[in-house]
């Protein structure tokens, strides 16, 4: 990236002419002032940048003066002061240190910096014999010392990681010190070089062409900043960011994009030569432990909290591994090995080329979105490589840079950040987080997110387009390549279309007039497509920027999902549907809420339309399917008494729990119900006949063939939870909230049966059940019914009485 | 020189900043803060729970003027962030005593 034409300056080449510049005024020193006067034992040597020949402009001079012994330093300290001197007065800034070859081969505790800069030691001028007398001793002393010469850099290092909190996403970097800056760079090559050093020969400075490129760039820039600064000064602030774009001819979010790609390539390279030499100091015997590790399996094995390929060239022959590798990481939390890493790195070509094809990935990605670890996972799939071998589409949005005061971070890190965000919520217990993690454990499938927020922002790669067009566009390519099912990918172009819509709200509108909820819970339909925007942009708000998602922020958010919750629960009723596209729809449809239409897609009407003219000899009509982990009922019947508590009981009696349910009645007297159930016992799965016996015994019950409190009753009763884990039960009565029914909201400990207690108790009171929504939150049920008697609100009296009923019932 | 502490609704503050950055005033402090005058708190049932919101998010925004410009200023401030009903805020305007400029110790209307 260092080579626009306007380029007036080449940092690169300045280095090597400053250090032969350097070379010649020490040499020239040397001679005047000491080598003269001692001819032998004393020697001047180059050591760090200046040793390693990469002497950037206005850095300081680090020179070594070896002598044979104390007293032959001691004896000629004026000339050692004349030299300097002579030094500082042409302009270099010289740190110099005077040791013996003895003291270079000791490990000084307090000074370990001393052994580390001999790695890059160069001999300039003077004795040759006491320099030899050095360069003997040190191969025996580096690799004697490997141990506490790691231990060493490993702790400075991560000290001053520490000090930019771990992350190279900087706005303003400094780019020697923080993580994947120049430090990062020199401590791969020192790690490879006490690694390469024999007792016999010492290891010369390692070339490492994976980090060439970024070696490249890094030097380049601090070349710039210190010529432009005139000294050594390492901050790529907003104006040099300006000026070195200007400089190279290229845009300023490409000089950064340059950075942040160098910075994480060294970065990670850093970390992993760490680690590795860390591992390394391990005793084999607990290597050898650890490799059986119980997580092991047939792809990959476990070493010490690493993943490790069982065979090297799996990938390239079975590239579906890629999607086996998420789930490991995202199950078990662990990152590659080093050796993985690259081994992998050789053979992306072959998954990439595996995926280009459509192919029926969505079933085990989705599994893997769903994990504890799923960030980890995308984190290590990301920086490998295997997820845009995925995903080509993510590459659009690799380390771009978004230039405004907000954000920190660049988009594909932003992605990471909110999918992490989104993950952890779930276990979030302090507030603002705590409101929000309950909405997480409700939603039907939590990867479908991850799976919207890894594409939210795809489309800030392509700035010619809308930045929601661009990403939905992308989307839409990837989810046709992994067959993503028709209703799923519904979802994510909502998730993506909409991702900003909350916080514009937030921001823009009066949350207490009444429009502003009412037009948003239109906009959002239903109460899942509302659960799943508020956690999207609450991740998306907090990846901006660690400090963005306050307090305050995020009790606006919150305010804006319970307005807009009340609203969807509770409007419903008074909008019906009054006409449809075709008289046969419209009769079917007349009178269902208009929440229907929002819940159901056509496909779904034109179902349930079938459905009820199926049903028409008998006078009922099931259909049972399963989608991921949950099985859908749909009933189409005629309305009468108890049907909604018959139903709820024989699913009950089959050891089904049921998580969702709604009624609907239209004017002529049909009624839908739906149910969305779990089968925790894997009894449909296991018995698949049993799916019919399922549907043979609801039909049979809404006719009134089959009893269901008999049915209930050879079912045992699954043992109460715990003291601790009681939820008192309440019982709540609305009349302001519809037009024409009462609204009764329950909230009780959840349990088998429970719903079907509930409707019974509702029925036999003699009011009839219009509407009803049904939530569960871990074991806690939040019931809402829209109930009338006689076609009209039901009076004080008939509700005291029924609250008493249904107490009674709750509290068992 | 004033100070003008105006304490707004927060889907105003775009419109306030846009309309003090219409009349050439773009350098002002704001701040998230939680509060409520005569507008009170409401209710909220949220499953079967009441939430109580009785201390409204709000915006405050600082800035100082020169007397000159205050009414100006005032008049912008006050029309941007209004709509008429219980709950748009407060202004206050306070006398300032001196202002530096920390960099170059400039002093008075010149700090500004």
């Amino acid at each position: 990236m260092m080579t626009g034409e306007k380029l007036r300056f080449d940092p690169i080449g300045a280095l090597e002419e400053r250090t032969s510049a350097v070379d010649a005024q020490v040499l020239n020193a040397w001679q005047r002032h000491l080598g003269l006067s001692v001819p032998t034992g004393a020697a001047i040597l180059a050591v760090g940048g200046y040793g390693r020949r990469q002497l950037f402009p206005y850095s300081d001079i680090d020179l070594l003066l070896l002598f044979a012994n104390d007293k032959a330093a001691a004896a000629h300290k004026e000339e050692i002061s004349s030299f300097l001197q002579q030094l500082w007065d042409a302009g270099l800034r010289v740190s110099q240190s005077v040791r013996t070859p003895a003291e270079c081969s000791e490990l000084h505790e307090g000074n370990i910096e001393l052994s580390v800069s001999l790695l890059d030691q160069r001999y300039l001028a003077g004795d040759a014999g006491v320099y030899g007398t050095m360069l003997t001793k040190l191969p025996r002393f580096v690799h004697g010392q490997r141990d506490a010469l790691v231990r060493h850099l490993s702790r400075m290092t991560r000290e001053r990681h520490a000090r930019f909190n771990g992350t190279f996403h900087h706005l303003e970097p400094n780019i020697k010190e923080a993580p994947g800056g120049l430090r990062d760079l020199q401590l791969v090559s020192w790690l490879a070089q006490i690694a390469g050093t024999t007792p016999q020969a010492f290891s010369g400075l390692v070339h490492l062409p994976e980090l060439d490129d970024a070696r490249r760039t890094l030097f380049a820039l601090r070349g710039y900043l210190h010529q432009q600064a005139k000294r050594d000064s390492n901050i790529l602030t907003f104006d040099a960011q300006e000026w070195i774009a200007e400089l190279m001819g290229v845009e300023e979010t490409a000089v950064m994009r340059g950075y942040f790609r160098s910075a994480r390539a060294v970065h990670r390279s850093a970390l992993g030569a760490l680690e590795g030499e860390e591992a390394r100091a391990s005793s084999l015997f607990a290597q050898f432990r650890d490799r059986r590790s119980r997580v092991s399996n047939a792809d990959f094995t476990v070493a010490r909290e690493r993943i490790y390929l069982r065979a090297p060239q799996q990938l390239a022959a079975e590239p579906e591994l890629a999607l086996r590798l998420l789930q490991f990481v995202g199950r078990h939390g662990m990152r590659l090995s080093l050796e993985a890493e690259q081994k992998m790195a050789t053979q992306l070509a072959a998954v990439r080329q595996y995926f280009a094809a459509p192919r029926p990935v969505w079933p085990a990605l989705v599994e893997a979105l769903s994990l504890p670890h799923t960030p980890l996972a995308l984190r290590v799939a990301y920086e490998t490589g295997v997820l845009t071998a995925l995903f080509p589409e993510l590459e659009r949005i690799d380390c771009l840079v978004i230039r405004d005061f907000f954000h920190r971070y660049t988009v594909d890190e932003h992605t990471l950040v909110a999918i992490q965000t989104l993950v952890e919520l779930r276990g979030a217990q302090a507030p603002p987080a705590s409101a929000f993690a309950g909405l997480v454990s409700e939603i039907e499938q939590p990867g479908l997110l991850v799976f919207a927020l890894l594409f939210h922002d795809v489309g800030k790669g392509s700035p010619q387009e809308g930045h929601i067009d661009a990403s939905l566009r992308l989307a839409e390519r990837a989810m046709e390549r992994i067959q993503m099912p028709a209703a799923e990918r519904d979802s994510v172009r909502f998730l993506i279309r909409h991702h900003l819509d909350m916080s514009v709200t937030m921001n823009g509108r009066d949350p207490f007039d009444p429009s502003t909820a009412r037009d948003f819970a239109h906009a959002v339909g239903t109460v899942e497509n509302l659960k799943r925007l508020t956690l999207i942009t609450y991740a998306d708000i907090s990846a901006v920027n660690p400090a963005v998602m306050t307090a305050w922020r995020a009790e606006q958010l919150w305010q804006l999902y319970l307005l807009t919750y009340n609203e969807l629960t509770r409007e419903l009723e008074s909008e019906r549907i009054e006409e449809a596209d075709s008289p046969e729809q419209t009769a079917f449809l007349e009178g269902f809420p208009k929440r229907y239409l929002r819940t159901h897609s056509e496909a779904d009407v034109t179902r349930h339309m079938q459905l009820e003219q199926e049903g028409r000899p008998r006078g009922v009509a099931v259909a049972l399917e399963k989608s991921g982990s949950v099985y859908r009922l749909t009933l189409v019947t005629g309305d009468r008494p108890f049907l909604f508590a018959t139903v709820a009981g024989t699913l009950s009696s089959f050891g089904m729990n049921i998580l969702k349910a709604e009624a609907f009645a239209n004017r002529r007297g049909t009624v839908l119900d739906t149910f969305s159930f779990a089968d925790p016992l894997r009894t449909l799965e296991l018995n698949p006949t049993e799916m019919d016996r399922l549907k043979a015994t609801i039909e049979r019950a809404v006719l009134g063939r089959a009893d269901v409190k008999q049915l209930l009753r050879s079912r045992p009763r699954g043992a109460p939870p715990s003291r601790k884990a009681r939820i008192e039960p309440t019982v709540h009565f609305d009349d302001q909230a519809s037009q024409s029914a009462t609204l009764i909201q329950v909230v009780a400990e959840d349990r088998p049966g429970l719903l079907y207690d509930i409707a019974s108790t509702i029925s036999s009171r003699g009011a009839s059940i219009d509407v009803v929504l049904i939530d569960t939150e871990a074991h806690k049920a939040i019931d809402v019914f829209y109930v009338t008697a006689e076609g009209r609100k039901l009076t004080p009296e008939k509700q005291g009485e029924l609250q008493k009923a249904l107490l009674a019932v709750l509290r068992g | 020189m004033k100070k003008i502490e105006a304490i707004i609704q927060p889907f105003k503050m775009e419109p306030v900043k846009e309309a003090l950055k219409n009349i050439g005033i773009d350098g002002m402090t704001i701040t998230e803060v939680r509060g409520h005058g005569r507008q009170k708190g409401h209710k909220e049932v949220y499953r079967g729970q009441e939430y109580n919101v009785d201390l409204l998010p709000k915006i405050k925004v600082e800035l100082v003027v020169t007397d000159a410009r205050l009414n100006e200023i005032l008049t912008a401030l006050t029309t941007a962030a209004r709509t008429g009903k219980i709950g748009d805020g407060k202004v206050f305007v306070y006398d300032v005593a001196e202002a530096i400029r920390i960099r170059n110790d400039d002093r008075g209307e010149a700090a500004l």
